[in-house]
């Protein structure tokens, strides 16, 4: 239970980057156009908008701004040397005598910017080529929205990564959340598309309003909201205290909040799902790889606070180790294959928060960046199965795509997207996922251990349910039937039409990207000793480097020093069955994915019967059957929120309602609003517009107030007689004032 | 004495606009007649141009008065919304006269035209605000204070021949001569109490009997009967009663200029008197306490008063009233964010309630001019630009962020707060919410509602009040961006370096 309070006073000692290190950049201004590109694409779209154009312009030009964007922060990263600020204008900067509030509109570029940049900026700009092929019959109708929300997005998303100030970061969190919800809403003419945006629009507010107070905390303690000055007030310890001890132990739980509603986490993960009713291109971008990862961004950003509280890493890591579990087990017995997909997202979210739990910063960033690319090409797989099928998504009607002409590019990329998803040897997300499931094991806590063996369990639904969706999609003979999209023709003469040159060159491009998203695994880095190649020096020369062991030098070094000298229990946590845990997990996490992929393979290939005969078998036992039926209906979470959380405050607010209808509005604002009309009716006789009458009021007011004050002294001492029989016996003279 | 002749330069310049407006009314030529209009803004232009050279810090070093520089905000800001003023004016005297004549159907005859007059009239009340600012005795003072007054009686009784107009004129007349009593016995027993006019003397009188255990009691009488009577300047309580009626018996350009001009005037004569007793050391408890009573009062019943209305004009006659309430907290604060705040708040509600007044000018039913909110329903159908200027100004007289309104709003809660004087900032920010039920209920109608049976038959008839409403909300919109200048002057003004 104390194992993260160990770290404490060295990580308070150590910046994450030492802010002598931060230096203001003057040369890089032309850094801000990765922020501006976006923004210029939205105007055009708007021009667009304006000039009613019923071409794919808009398309080309998102696609063309957001890969230039791209380029701008490959060069960027090419040019990086150290961490910089780039001060684009003064944004809000209020100065007092005691402090000071100040936000200004500026990028701070370290290699963790340049990492979440990299992914954020190259599939922005490959899936805004996707989508327009994708989106192709809306065009000259919401073709212009759709592109005016990615783009955005895209602003919105580059504010909240490259901001140098957390202000900067709320504004791009607040903006990536408007993005959602335009683009969830995207066919708005569609009741379930408005209710899902809603969903996610509220559910997000709360983790909103966690950020917001965690900011305003972060303010309040640390007197700044840049991340240099929070660096800084954090080593020196120069912390305001005057409210108390609680606001540092409350700032990581706040920001936790924050991480865990808009990363789609337990209990705020169940806008995701209902978020898929968006347009594909959307979920790949927003609801998989990018946006939702902003809340492990955030994590990240924040590290080295929430090593001011003991336990919050570790409910960090018990969230996320069970969504990854919960959100599986729901995954794998839904039927639609972007559901899956959308449950698979949140219990990948999950490892990635069981990662920075267990100080495994590093495996949770590695795990986004692989996640961004095999999870994106799984979107567009499905989404180019749904372009094709006329919106057909259920598994159980679609199968033998590998068969057929055309779709074999689909079927290839999509195995590609499940192998690394499901953690296949060799494959990327094998990679990312080990380190996370070895930190487990490495890093002590509570019931870290356990969670360690949940995420291996995992790994074998994981494998499952993924290959459950290829199987029985990819494989098995010919079949299929139109979805519910289907226009013109009939059932029978409906003829599935595969994707063309756009949708077809981003799978491959993609799926490329998932492939080679190992290789940073092995790149070797310039940092002596550093386990994970180039990409843990990306992430380890940034904050996220606090508290973790071996981020400057080797990990097992430290570890087994760390471990030598404790108890018999405690030594083996630092290995699995007497090996490293590395490479332990290495076969461990293997083994359970091949278990679970030969599941798959005997359910949904080879006797697909046995798979419907197993769940009857299921259901018909009076014992068992609450499993499959739970699983079906998402373990009910929804109706549970309903229950609890909706009804209560839907009575509620009838109820109010009620209070607001006949006591409020009926008795006091009708009666006081009725007082006036009465004192209307009792003047009246003064108001009659006789000339008289306003005269006499007028020399009658002024007289009174001449009274008032000749009497003044008899009515000070008055009011002073009745405040003395009170018990108030040195009430200051107001007569003195005469 | 050539020194203070040197500072009534804009005066006058409009003394003279005043003598060729009432000559070239007269004027055969009808080219020339229709266009005192434009003769007048001329003059006024003319007189606003020669300001920043009347007031250059040669001259004013040399100035004796109490405030060197509020001539040079006033006289500036003044002419400016005058110009305003005269183009909401624009068309109401003689239209369907010098229609008549156009056409052949009837033939000029100098003593049935009044655009002259009015133009001539409007000039010198405002040549009256400016001569304020150079009062330094109380006889000064109130002859200024009556120049701006008795022309704005006449102003009323011409803007419109029928029973109402004349009715509303005599109305104004006869309580004005009361509050002016009432005034000038008040300077009468100032004078009893310190044995001179002159203000700097008054000052010092005061100022010696203040450390010598209070100001005498005729001398506190004639405070208050001389801010009793400055009450009914700015229509505050409990002088309040004429307004709506007056304003409603006004023509609309005519109710624009008495919402305004007297109202400057009035606020201005305030801080010149109580600069007489000075903030420094408190203002004498009775004085404070009877203006805060009046400031509450103003602001909850001009407010409430127009909540039931069903006339326009009347309408926003109440809330101009509570304005005046508003603008009290300012004075109660005192220097010198108080009275900053005031004379910021002047300008910004100058030009709003303009625009308002202004609108509801240009639009006409039958060639009659439009009084019940009935008429305004749907303004948008008729005139989108219409609607949205009287929405801007309601919107900002009401202090919608990020309107002008708004930041006059703030300066003054700001001020009074600072003052200490938080019970009253509460007050008015409950006064100011209740006026948001009548305010949005204008905006409604003229945006939002659908035309009704009466409204349809409205038009838009006039130009020129319309350009100026436009105007007015253009400055309602753009305004927050010279507050910080205008709040500089407004401070040099009061005496108060940067």
């Amino acid at each position: 239970m104390t194992s993260l309070l160990q770290f404490i006073p060295n990580i308070l000692a150590m910046p994450a980057v030492p802010v002598s290190q931060v230096v203001q950049s003057e040369t890089l201004g032309w850094a801000s156009f990765i922020l501006w590109l976006p923004l210029i694409s939205l105007a055009l779209c708007g021009l667009c908008a304006v000039c009613k154009v019923k071409t794919k312009a808009p398309a080309i030009i998102t696609t063309i701004c957001l890969g230039t964007s791209f380029v701008l922060t490959v060069l960027l990263w090419q040019g990086y040397e150290q961490p910089v600020i780039i001060h684009l204008f003064d944004w809000l900067q209020v100065h007092w005598a005691e402090g000071s509030f100040v936000a200004n509109f500026a990028l701070y570029i370290d290699s963790l910017t340049l990492l979440w940049m990299l992914f954020v900026t190259g599939l922005g700009t490959l899936i805004s080529l996707y989508a327009s092929e994708y989106m192709e019959h809306d065009v000259g109708k919401g073709y212009t929205r759709f592109f005016a929300g990615v783009s955005v997005f895209l602003f919105a998303m580059t504010c909240l990564v490259m901001g140098d100030n957390l202000l900067l970061l709320y504004l791009g969190w607040e903006g990536v959340g408007f993005a959602s919800y335009w683009l969830i809403g995207y066919f708005y003419q569609k009741p379930s598309a408005v209710a899902a945006a809603k969903k996610a629009f509220i559910v997000n507010r709360i983790g909103d309003v966690g950020l917001a107070l965690a900011i305003y905390l972060i303010w309040s303690t640390f007197g700044t909201v840049q991340y240099d000055g929070i660096a800084t007030a954090l080593a020196s310890h120069q912390y305001e205290t005057s409210f108390g001890d609680w606001t540092v132990h409350a700032i990581p739980y706040l920001l936790m909040i924050a991480a865990f509603g808009k990363s789609a986490q337990l209990p705020l993960y169940v806008w995701l799902p209902d978020a898929m009713e968006g347009p594909t291109p959307v979920s790949a971008l927003i609801h998989a790889a990018t946006m939702v990862t902003a809340g492990v961004y955030l994590i990240i950003r924040t590290y080295p606070l929430f090593m001011l509280d003991s336990h919050a890493l570790e409910t960090v890591a018990w969230v996320g180790g069970l969504t990854a579990f919960f959100a599986a087990t729901i995954g794998m017995a839904q039927y639609d294959i972007k559901r899956i997909m959308a449950y698979s997202t949140i219990s990948q979210l999950g490892y990635m928060f069981l990662g920075l739990g267990v100080l495994s910063s590093f495996g949770a960033a590695y795990h986004v960046f692989t996640h961004a690319f095999f999870k994106a090409v799984l979107f567009l797989t499905c989404g180019a199965i749904m372009h094709g099928f006329a919106g057909q998504l259920d598994l159980r009607r679609l199968s033998g795509l590998r068969k057929m002409k055309g779709w074999k590019i689909v079927s290839y990329t999509m195995l590609v997207g499940c192998l690394a998803l499901a953690g296949f040897p060799l494959t990327s997300g094998f990679f990312s996922k080990d380190v996370i499931l070895a930190e487990a094991f490495v890093t002590q806590g509570a019931g870290f251990k356990f969670l360690g063996w949940l995420a291996i369990f995992t790994a074998g639904l994981t494998a499952y349910y993924t290959f459950r969706v290829w199987f029985r999609v990819c494989c098995g003979p010919v079949q299929y039937e139109p979805g519910d999209e289907l226009h013109g023709g009939d059932e029978t003469s409906f003829h599935p039409h595969a994707p063309r040159f756009a949708i077809n060159f981003v799978l491959v491009v993609i799926a490329l990207g998932a492939i080679l998203a190992a290789l940073p695994y092995f790149m070797p880095n310039e940092t002596d000793g550093l386990h994970g190649g180039w990409i843990a020096e990306m992430v380890n020369d940034s904050p996220a480097s606090a508290g973790v062991p071996g981020a400057v030098v080797d990990s097992h070094a430290v570890h087994d020093s760390g471990h030598t000298g404790d108890s018999g229990d405690e030594t083996h946590h630092g290995d699995i069955l007497g090996m490293d845990p590395h490479k332990a997990m290495y076969f461990i996490s293997a083994v359970v994915g091949f278990i679970g992929i030969a599941f798959a393979l005997y359910f949904h290939l080879f006797r697909r019967k046995a798979a419907d005969t197993l769940r009857s078998k299921l259901l018909s036992r009076r014992t068992t059957r609450w499993l499959p039926t739970a699983m079906e209906h998402k373990w009910y979470v929804d109706e549970i929120y309903i229950a609890l959380i909706r009804s209560p405050l839907w009575i509620l607010g009838k109820l109010f309602s009620m209070i607001d209808r006949y006591i409020i509005d009926g008795a006091l604002v009708n009666g006081i609003s009725s007082l006036p009309r009465a004192a209307a009716k009792w003047f009246s006789p003064l108001h009659n517009g006789a000339v008289q009458s306003y005269a006499v009021s007028m020399i009658g007011g002024a007289i009174l107030i001449v009274l008032l004050m000749l009497f003044m002294p008899e009515i000070v001492e008055f009011l002073q007689s009745i405040s003395q029989q009170g018990g108030e016996h040195t009430i200051a003279s107001l007569g003195g004032a005469q | 004495m050539v020194d203070r002749l040197w500072f009534l330069i804009p005066e006058l310049i409009l003394l003279s606009g005043a003598v060729v407006c009432a000559i070239g009314g007269l004027s055969n030529a009808a080219a020339i007649r229709r266009r005192v209009g434009f003769i007048a803004s001329i003059f006024l232009i003319a007189a606003c141009v020669s300001i920043p050279f009347v007031y250059s810090q040669i001259h004013v070093v040399d100035s004796s008065s109490l405030y060197p520089w509020l001539g040079k905000y006033v006289k500036f800001t003044v002419g400016i919304i005058g110009i305003l003023l005269v183009m909401t004016s624009g068309g109401l005297m003689d239209r369907k006269y010098e229609h008549a004549i156009a056409s052949g159907k009837d033939r000029f005859n100098a003593l049935r035209t009044s655009a002259g007059e009015y133009h001539a009239l409007l000039l010198l009340s405002i040549t009256g605000v400016m001569l304020l600012c150079e009062a330094n005795d109380l006889i000064w003072l109130f002859l200024a204070l009556e120049l701006v007054s008795l022309p704005t009686y006449v102003m009323v009784a011409m803007s419109r021949w029928s029973r109402v107009g004349q009715e509303a004129a005599m109305k104004y007349f006869f309580l004005g001569a009361v509050s002016a009593a009432l005034m000038l016995y008040g300077f009468a027993l100032m004078y009893g109490a310190t044995g001179t006019f002159v203000l700097s003397d008054m000052m010092t009188a005061f100022a010696e009997q203040r450390v010598d255990g209070g100001i005498a009691i005729f001398g506190q009488i004639g405070l208050l009967l001389a801010l009793v009577g400055l009450c009914y300047k700015i229509a505050a309580a409990p002088m309040h009663m004429y307004a709506p009626d007056v304003y409603q018996g006004a023509a609309s350009a005519v109710t624009a200029f008495l919402a305004f001009v007297p109202k400057a005037a009035g606020m201005i004569a305030i801080i010149i008197i109580l600069s007489i007793v000075g903030w420094e050391n408190g203002l004498p408890s009775i004085v404070e306490m009877t203006l805060w009573v009046v400031a509450v009062l103003t602001m909850l019943l001009g407010n409430i008063g127009a909540l039931l209305q069903t006339s326009t004009k009347r309408m926003l006659g109440y809330s101009s009233i509570a304005h005046s309430g508003y603008m009290l907290i300012g004075i109660i604060a005192g220097p010198p964010l108080g009275l900053v705040a005031v004379m910021v708040y002047l300008v910004i509600y100058g030009a709003t309630n303009t625009a308002a007044f202004a609108t509801l000018a240009s639009l006409s039913r039958d060639g009659r001019s439009i009084d019940s909110l009935d008429d305004i329903a749907g303004l948008h159908n008729r005139s989108p630009l219409a609607a949205t200027a009287f929405s801007i100004s309601c919107g900002s007289l009401l202090g919608i962020p990020p309107l002008f309104g708004f930041w006059g709003k703030l300066m003054l809660f700001a001020a009074g707060i600072a003052a200490g004087q938080l019970s009253l900032v509460i007050i008015a920010a409950v006064s100011s919410a209740i006026s948001a039920w009548y305010y949005l209920r204008l905006i409604g109608l003229s945006l939002l509602s659908p035309n009704t049976p009466r409204s349809e038959s409205v038009t838009i008839s006039l130009r020129w009040p319309l350009i100026a409403a436009i105007i007015s909300a253009i400055i309602a919109i753009g305004g927050p961006l010279v507050l910080k200048s205008l709040s500089s002057e407004a401070r040099q003004a009061i005496n108060q370096p940067e």
